[in-house]
């Protein structure tokens, strides 16, 4: 779960506070997902992105629809723990193969939920080339290790 | 998805030790293509690929071009994902409690 801190790429956090119940919070978030996420900006198809949709269920797709019915696929399903817990696998875009993970927590706080997001495995990138021959000395763990972390560590949330 | 293009470029094991061998130091595209199995104008391909990802810098000295990685695509890459995912939970907010203010 944690190997994106172990590798010393820091992972990506975000949240917000909704005055909603968990149950109704992880509701929005999945099955009405194509009610909020802003696919204009950020999708694969932007102007001509027409839909998107999380399959309720471990091993689910999530995916985005193009306005010519043709499906990109941004990732599968990992944990389906309604309405506490989403784990997808995240690679739009781009092969499976380097996919990572985004994680959601819905916890109840008050009347509402807070929802923490976290961004991480960007380890992933690398696993390709640890796969492959150690020709390149130093390696790219060394890359992601040293650019990525120092960019990566550089935040303040 | 503007970060997906940086990701993207660095998918790729060729670009990926490209990029490897700018971390070291600017170098001329020559030396960058020197015992990588690639011709020579793939090795500048995938430097524009890896220019227009923001990761890498080109400047002139004397004829040559010289290539060195641009560490502030880095920074914008980190950026960029906290405002992509700041911007998708503030729209889930807005969303989750429309009507009810």
């Amino acid at each position: 779960m944690d190997a994106g801190r172990e590798s010393g790429i820091e992972a990506l956090r975000a949240s917000v506070t909704v005055a909603r119940p968990p149950a109704e919070a992880f509701e929005v978030f999945t099955a009405g997902i194509a009610r909020w996420w802003p696919l204009r900006s950020h999708s694969i198809g932007e102007a001509r992105a027409a839909f998107c949709a999380i399959e309720p269920r471990v091993g689910g797709e999530v995916y985005e629809v193009r306005d010519d019915g043709q499906r990109f696929s941004w990732g599968r399903v990992l944990v389906w723990e309604p309405p506490h817990r989403l784990v997808m696998s995240w690679h739009p875009g781009r092969p499976l193969a380097v996919a990572q993970e985004v994680e959601v927590r819905f916890t109840p706080e008050g009347g509402g939920t807070r929802v923490d997001l976290e961004h991480r495995g960007w380890e992933k990138l690398g696993e390709e080339a640890a796969d492959a021959r150690a020709s390149y000395e130093g390696g790219w763990r060394t890359v992601l290790g040293t650019h990525f972390a120092g960019a990566f560590d550089r935040r303040g949330a | 998805m503007a970060y997906e293009e940086a990701l993207q470029a660095l998918a790729d094991p060729t670009r990926r030790a490209i990029f490897e061998r700018l971390r070291k130091g600017p170098l001329p595209v020559g030396r960058v293509a020197e015992g990588l199995p690639v011709s020579r104008p793939a090795v500048s391909q995938h430097l524009r690929v890896l220019k227009d990802a923001g990761l890498v810098g080109e400047r002139k000295e004397g004829t040559r071009r010289v290539y060195s990685v641009e560490r502030h695509g880095l920074v914008e890459l980190r950026q960029y994902l906290e405002r992509f995912w700041r911007d998708t939970l503030g729209a889930f907010k807005a969303e989750a409690e429309r009507g009810r203010r």
